[in-house]
């Protein structure tokens, strides 16, 4: 079994059910802990609607704040912007996605991902500079803040070196490539990349507590 | 003395032109990717060669390599080269048989010891002898024996090279390749399924001409033909590019010649020169006639995914274990969330 | 000491670097004051603070829209900073991955020099005030999250001494400023006669019951006679009740449950035993987050009566057309108190007031839900240490309120007022907050009657 066949193999493999034990592991150890009930008079019902609107409305920040954000907003769009465009519209990742989930999709050109890719990698270098130099940021970040970074780069790194080569051969950087995506995987759960699908419950809990008190979200 | 013709004597003979001659050898040269100043040596060295010993072994194979090799379209120079070398045991071209057949070989090996190369088609089994013999005497021992005064080995084809076909999962007849058994003599790889002819003449002649091994790669490849991806070298590479790609077979993208990537091509991690020199006399290949790359000159290539799977697809196991890895993560948070309740509950008892 | 010691370099004469001051209350050991700490940190630890604390994801964004932080400009002050003791404890003890934590030493325990050096993060320089909870781009209430907080704080012994005597005093006494029953009969008949406006004080039974804070019974108590006021020209069934009358709640401040339980039980025993239907809440922020939206919870069920803000109430009123006013020929801008607009859900009340009143409204720019805190809630107000940290951000306000170039500024809680007018003194200030209620109970219109 060569590199390759271990990382689109096994390696894939391990990954995969240590993404789904992992993040089910998360979600539930949180959810079954003690709930409390509330029994205040609530402005409005709909808790699912209120969740959904929570889960909506915080993409986006609200005007009051727009300017004194505007750092932060613009690079951490591009940097999502940018990994969803290449994580989503190449077509040999489109592929891989099919064959796990049966759903197909179009995608763009290799030469607009590579040219996204840049962008996303040097948005990533920005962001990095900014958490170590920024002094609410330097104080609050951990080795989560820096591993989480890392594992995230890597993959669009070794995914852009693959088409410039570097008299490496295509298959060897593949399935750097694919262990580089596993290693996201298996980290995901277990650090700030679960906001993934964390966001979910903490907009939705704000959602159903604050927005039925028909207080601002 | 046995008078033995020299190659140029038979060519002469066979009223093959000396311009004949020499371009045949321009064209190896330049296939060869040597330097034009070689033309001459490698015309020397062919004119001069005395049809050199070969002894072709067949064990587990299709006779496909065979049938490419000397099944040509129209006939060749690559044919006359090959009436040239003193082909002295081939089990689907001989004429003797039997007895008399093995006598042949060894007597062939005897006259020249030393001296003659071994060519060998089709993997070797060793979960039983008797799943592949010829004349009573196993694979593995007819090989062993064979190759004792062999000066090379050509492993032609995937399946002498890697095991092929036979070696594919679940391998039951524990089927394995030249190189798996030879480590004391000379071994060169020509895979492919079958490899392509002009690569197998090419590579005997270049031995014939400098009686060393041509540069190999880390599979025992030579790197003048199987040094490059079919990927790198394919006309379709544009349409990859693009992001232009046939769906299915006969669609539209299809019929526009649009890359077959999404139809489980291998061409990105295949080396050979299938897309360069081509097939059938430099006719067409796989891809141009619309079918997706097999990978065939690799090894394990029918155990990489499926052939219609897209290299960059993974295989994540089956319905039930991804449901119990699920569960499996249900279960640890339950577990996790029961045990933090507790240590929430001692907490406040004992603050 | 040697002189490398001394800042030579600010204007007054102080060492660099001086060590962090903390307030104790009790005689617990530091090893008890962790402990009482982690216990009433964990009584929190349920799935909603759970799914905050495991959420956040370091973008520090809450920073920027806190007023601490923007007027200093020190990190510390960012909102998830101040619960980091809190969600350490939290992600050591009771998160899903905790025992792998514990197993690989990779969270350490809280400590009690931590716990002494968060008690100015998480009083002085928190008002709960909740705009760091309208920017996180998780959604987390990081506000809730500091009332969460303060519970072991309490616990612990570890709230600034201010506070805690103010606290204390609301539970001994039933109010922060030792409004006793009879002294709140007192200022009641006081106000009476000074305002000829008749006053229920005590009745059995009465559809509405009035309460008050004590800011309000000590410093403004002409909002009693507005209150009787309104509510007389409304032919409410209404009273006071001596029994029943605090609505301020500084053991919700202060971080103690169980003193918050008693004083929102004290209402809603009173509301009980006269069979209110309605429970009308004074000018007071925080008032408004312990009964309308915590009462219910504390109780244990839901309450037997609808709980009004008197904005609320007011603007209910105005709108239906059982009360007018005459219009007032004025310039007017708002602040919204965070615990009313903000937090509570209300702002549209005031507004809705305002346009009665044919006033000239001028919105503070960034007004309305996202207004600037005034920086004195959250029990900041009594802390002395906390002053000029409270100053600072004051000038925030200011801006705000100057660019309107309004000629009155309004708002509808008695803290607020309370901090507003400190700050006027101290900026010498142009700007003199007054009483929405106020406002309205001057200019009812069947005054002319």
């Amino acid at each position: 079994m060569d590199l390759l066949d271990f990382a689109r193999g096994p390696a894939m493999q391990v990954a995969i059910y240590v993404f789904l034990t992992g993040s089910l592991w998360r979600l539930f150890g949180i959810l079954l802990l003690q709930r409390k009930p509330d029994y205040s008079e609530l402005r409005k019902t709909g808790k699912l609607r209120a969740a959904l609107k929570v889960i909506w409305n915080r993409a986006f920040t609200a005007p009051e704040f727009r300017m004194a954000t505007r750092y932060t907003r613009i690079v951490g769009y591009t940097l999502h912007f940018g990994l969803f465009v290449t994580v989503f519209l190449f077509v040999p990742h489109i592929v891989f996605f099919k064959g796990l989930i049966g759903i197909d999709w179009p995608g763009l050109p290799n030469n607009v991902i590579f040219f996204v890719g840049v962008i996303t990698v040097g948005v990533g270098i920005a962001i990095l500079i900014r958490r170590m130099t920024h002094p609410v940021l330097r104080l609050i970040s951990n080795f989560d803040d820096y591993f989480s970074w890392f594992v995230t780069m890597l993959p669009v790194i070794t995914g852009l070196i693959m088409p410039i080569r570097f008299g490496i051969r295509w298959e060897t950087l593949l399935a750097i490539h694919i262990l580089s995506v596993a290693l996201l995987l298996i980290w995901l759960p277990f650090g700030k990349l679960a906001h993934v699908f964390l966001l979910i419950a903490s907009r939705g809990t704000t959602g159903a507590i604050i927005e039925r008190r028909g207080a601002r979200t | 003395m046995k008078y033995t013709p020299s190659l140029g004597d038979i060519l002469q003979a066979r009223g093959v032109s000396r311009r004949g001659f020499l371009k045949y050898c321009a064209a190896t040269t330049s296939l060869l990717a040597l330097p034009p100043t070689m033309v001459p040596r490698i015309a020397n060295a062919l004119e001069q060669a005395r049809r050199p010993s070969v002894i072709w072994l067949s064990f587990q194979e299709c006779t496909g390599c065979t049938e490419s090799l000397t099944r040509s379209s129209s006939p060749t120079l690559e044919g006359l080269i090959f009436d040239s070398i003193s082909l002295d045991y081939h089990h689907t071209l001989q004429a003797a048989s039997g007895e008399a057949a093995e006598a042949a070989r060894h007597a062939a090996m005897e006259e020249n010891m030393g001296n003659y190369l071994v060519l060998v088609d089709g993997s070797i089994p060793l979960g039983n002898p008797g799943f592949s013999t010829i004349a009573g005497i196993s694979n593995y021992d007819m090989l062993m024996e064979t190759v004792k005064g062999a000066a090379a080995v050509v492993a032609i084809g995937s399946c002498a090279s890697f095991g092929g076909i036979p070696g594919a999962d679940p391998n039951p007849t524990g089927a394995v390749s030249v190189k798996d058994l030879i480590t004391d003599k000379p071994v060169i790889n020509v895979p492919g399924c079958p490899p392509i002819p002009m690569v197998i003449t090419a590579v005997l002649s270049q031995y014939l001409t400098f009686g060393q091994l041509p540069e190999l790669d880390h599979l025992g490849r030579p790197v003048a033909f199987y040094g490059q991806t079919i990927h790198d070298r394919c006309y379709r590479r544009p349409f990859y590019e693009q992001g232009l790609f046939a769906e299915t077979f006969d669609d539209e993208g299809a019929r526009k010649g649009w890359c077959l990537f999404r139809l489980g091509c291998k061409g990105p991690i295949t080396y050979n020169a299938c897309a360069t020199m081509k097939w059938n006399g430099g006719t067409s290949f796989p891809i141009e006639a619309g079918h997706p790359c097999l990978g065939c000159s690799e090894p394990g290539f029918w155990d990489k995914g499926g052939f219609y799977n897209p290299v960059s697809t993974t295989d994540i196991g089956s319905g039930v274990a991804l449901a119990g890895a699920a569960a499996a993560g249900v279960a640890i948070g339950a577990a996790a969330a029961a045990m933090s309740r507790r240590r929430q509950k001692k907490t406040i008892q004992e603050g | 000491m040697s002189t490398s010691e001394f800042d030579l370099e600010s204007k007054r004469l102080s060492i660099k670097e001086p060590e962090i001051r903390y307030d104790t209350q009790g005689d617990l050991s530091d090893e008890e004051r962790v402990q009482k700490a982690m216990a009433h940190f964990a009584k929190n630890f349920g799935t909603t603070a759970a799914i905050y604390l495991d959420s956040c994801i370091h973008c520090g964004m809450c920073a920027d829209a806190c007023h601490y932080y923007v007027a200093t400009g020190d990190p510390k002050y960012t909102p998830i900073w101040k619960l980091e003791p809190f969600k350490q404890a939290y992600k050591r003890e009771v998160s899903p991955f905790a025992f792998l934590y514990r197993l690989f030493g990779l969270k350490k325990k809280v400590t009690a020099e931590q716990l002494q050096e968060w008690q100015h993060l998480l009083y002085d320089s928190c008002t709960v005030c909740g705009r760091c909870s309208l920017i996180c781009p998780m959604g987390i209430d990081i506000a809730s999250l500091v009332a969460m907080a303060r519970h072991g704080m309490f616990k612990a012994g570890l709230v600034p001494h201010e506070l805690h005597a103010v606290a204390e005093r609301a539970e001994v006494d039933g109010s922060p400023l030792g409004v006793t029953p009879q002294l709140f009969e007192e200022r009641l008949e006081w106000m009476e006669d000074e305002h000829e406006v008749d006053i229920n004080i005590d009745k059995e039974q009465a559809d509405v019951l009035a309460v008050m804070s004590s800011i309000e019974i000590q410093k403004y108590p002409a909002a009693m006679a507005a209150t009787a006021k309104i509510l007389n020209a409304m032919g409410e069934s209404w009273t006071f009740r001596t029994d029943g009358f605090e609505a301020t709640n500084f053991g919700m401040m202060s971080g103690n449950v169980e003193w918050q339980k008693n004083t929102s039980m004290r209402i809603i025993n009173a509301a009980i035993k006269v069979g209110a239907k309605m429970v009308l809440l004074p000018e007071c922020g925080h008032a408004y987050m312990a009964l309308r939206w915590m009462g219910a919870n504390i109780y244990g069920k839901p309450l037997p009566f609808k709980v009004l803000h008197v904005s609320e109430y007011l603007a209910d009123a105005l709108n239906s057309g059982k009360l007018k006013v005459r219009k007032v020929d004025k310039s007017v801008t708002f602040h919204d108190p965070c615990q009313i607009s903000r937090r509570g859900g209300a702002t549209r009340a005031p507004r809705d007031i305002l346009k009665h009143l044919a006033v000239d409204f001028r919105e503070l720019p960034g007004g309305g839900d996202y207004n600037w805190c005034c920086g004195g809630g959250g029990g900041v107000v009594t802390i002395l240490r906390a002053d000029e940290l409270r100053y600072k951000v004051f000038k925030l306000k200011m801006e705000q309120v100057e660019a309107t170039e309004a000629e009155t500024l309004l708002s509808s809680c008695s803290n607020c007022r309370q901090n507003f007018d400190d700050c006027q003194e101290h900026y010498d200030w142009k700007y003199t907050m007054e009483s929405l209620l106020d406002l309205v109970a001057d200019n009812l219109e069947e005054d002319e009657a």
